[in-house]
């Protein structure tokens, strides 16, 4: 993972764009929001084009909290960070929520945005902001540069930044780039926050940062509550590590590439053992295909047929042929989107196909080990 | 040239001569999946069960590039930058 591509950033920027890049550069900021880039990159671009400034605290990601966290706790700090970003401020928090109503009683601008998973990507949130509808664009032009909307109209530069990020562009400022590097590792560095649940006494937000035993992290979720399966990583742009692989891994990109993933937007959640993680994995996918913005064909109607081969699996009445169609179908996911949502949904399911291989393959023999207790299911 | 990796490509230089080939693509928003395309750049695209263009490569050659771009009914196509 290029988390630390800060020599290269250097070059190609004016030394005028401002203390405060460097700052976060010698720090090594990468974004909180999912895809790790250089948050001093992007500020740099945001500089040179006086970019309005979105904060992103919609938690939109499955199993996601720690954006909430941070505006229930530290809303002063995220102001101040915000604040020195731009002139132009906005936060954005799902309509209705307790996250959206801090917002505003702290005197904040506030985005309000609708309750669907994708409208919280960064584009779907620039057209809300513009007056259009929250639903990803297709982007002739990076965002960050202006944009246009789905009207053709040129929309203004923006910054949009996860509101963790920004909280830690505030700390930084404050505490400097050592105190920042001073946690997590070379490559990760600086403190983070995990969002842990599902099968743990404590759901709720860990600080912590990247190299973290998963271990020590539900240990901080106040332990386990059931007997765990397996370990769910970024929600549903993420995948799955086994309870097994998880014992040997750290919570770090370089401990996470190896099964495909990475720390993304800081979600792990623990299945137990009273679920089927395939009927899980089915569920979830199920949820998936009505978030889709049913805008682009290829993820419209590959969403849907993905979720609908899963459930079959997990029903116990795929054979090898719906299996192969599964993975073909997962295959044609990527990169034929206008935002990277089926892209994260595809490695989502190919990761569920990887850790679950053992029970796909019970289920193709028509067995269920965990909901169906080694009974046939169909 | 800078490296710069945030305008779209940026990296390719301007001063190349030739044109062999130029990189389709596809307004995914756009596309109503009628598969022209494929019908005109048979090597590279291919359709999906639902008949939305698979770019397999997307260099194309120029002239029958311009021709797809020009036929899609929903003017979903454009070529990139030459390469
Ligand atoms: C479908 C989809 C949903 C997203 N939802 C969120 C979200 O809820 N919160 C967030 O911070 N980023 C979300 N992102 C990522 C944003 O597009 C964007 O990259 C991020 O807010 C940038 O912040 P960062 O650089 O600080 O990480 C989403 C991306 C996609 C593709
Ligand atoms: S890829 Fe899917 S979610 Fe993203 S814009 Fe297209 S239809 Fe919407
Ligand atoms: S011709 Fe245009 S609308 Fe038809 S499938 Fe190709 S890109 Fe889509």
């Amino acid at each position: 993972m290029t988390v630390t591509s800060t020599r290269a950033d250097r070059s190609t920027t004016p030394s005028s764009a401002g203390p405060l890049a460097d700052l976060l550069e010698s720090a090594g900021l990468t974004g909180r929001g999912g895809a790790a880039f250089s948050t001093a990159t992007k500020l740099r671009s945001a500089l040179a084009h006086d970019a309005d400034v979105i904060v992103n605290a919609c938690d939109g990601e499955v199993g996601a909290a720690k954006d909430a966290w941070v505006v229930e706790h530290h809303l002063d700090e995220l102001r101040r960070g915000a604040e020195l970003l731009g002139r132009r401020v906005t936060v954005a928090a799902h309509r209705g929520t307790p996250t959206a109503r801090r917002i505003t009683a702290a005197g904040l601008a506030l985005l309000e945005v609708p309750h669907r998973y994708v409208s919280s990507e960064e584009s779907s949130l620039v057209s809300l902001a513009h007056g259009g509808l929250a639903r990803p664009l297709t982007k002739s032009v990076p965002i960050s540069l202006g944009s246009k909307d789905a009207r053709g109209r040129r929309m203004r530069p923006t910054l949009v930044l996860n509101a963790e990020t920004v909280w830690r562009v505030a700390q930084i400022e404050a505490l400097g780039p050592d105190w920042f590097r001073s946690q997590g590792t070379l490559d990760e560095p600086g403190p983070r926050l995990v969002a842990v649940s599902g099968a743990v006494a404590r759901p709720g937000v860990v600080q912590t940062s990247a190299g973290v035993s998963f271990g020590d992290l539900v240990a901080a979720a106040g332990g386990f509550s059931g007997r765990p399966t397996a370990f769910g990583i970024g929600g549903l742009g993420g995948g799955w590590l086994t309870a097994a692989e998880a014992r040997g891994a750290t919570w770090s990109g370089g401990d996470l590439a190896a099964y495909g993933l990475r720390v993304g937007p800081g979600i792990v959640s623990v299945l137990d053992d009273t679920r089927c993680p395939l009927a899980h994995v089915a569920r979830t996918l199920t949820y998936a295909a009505g978030e889709s913005a049913g805008q682009c064909g290829p993820c419209m109607f590959g969403v849907p047929a993905v979720a609908e081969d899963m459930g079959r699996l997990a029903a116990g009445t795929a054979d090898r042929a719906t299996l192969q169609r599964l993975r073909g179908r997962i295959g044609l996911l990527p990169g034929r989107g206008a935002c990277r949502f089926p892209d994260g949904v595809a490695g989502y399911a190919a990761s569920a196909l990887r850790a679950f291989a053992p029970e796909v393959a019970a289920h193709l023999a028509g067995r269920c080990d965990v909901e169906g207790r080694g009974r046939r299911v169909r | 040239m800078s490296a710069d990796r945030s305008p779209a490509g940026s990296r390719v230089g301007r001063g190349v001569p030739t044109t062999t080939t130029r990189p389709i693509v596809v307004d995914r928003v756009a596309c109503t999946g009628r598969g022209i395309c494929a019908s005109i750049l048979t090597e590279q695209v291919s359709l999906d069960e639902w008949g939305y263009p698979v770019v397999r490569t997307p260099q194309v050659d120029p002239e029958l590039g311009e021709i797809a771009v020009r036929l899609c009914p929903a003017r979903a196509l454009s070529l990139g930058v030459p390469s």
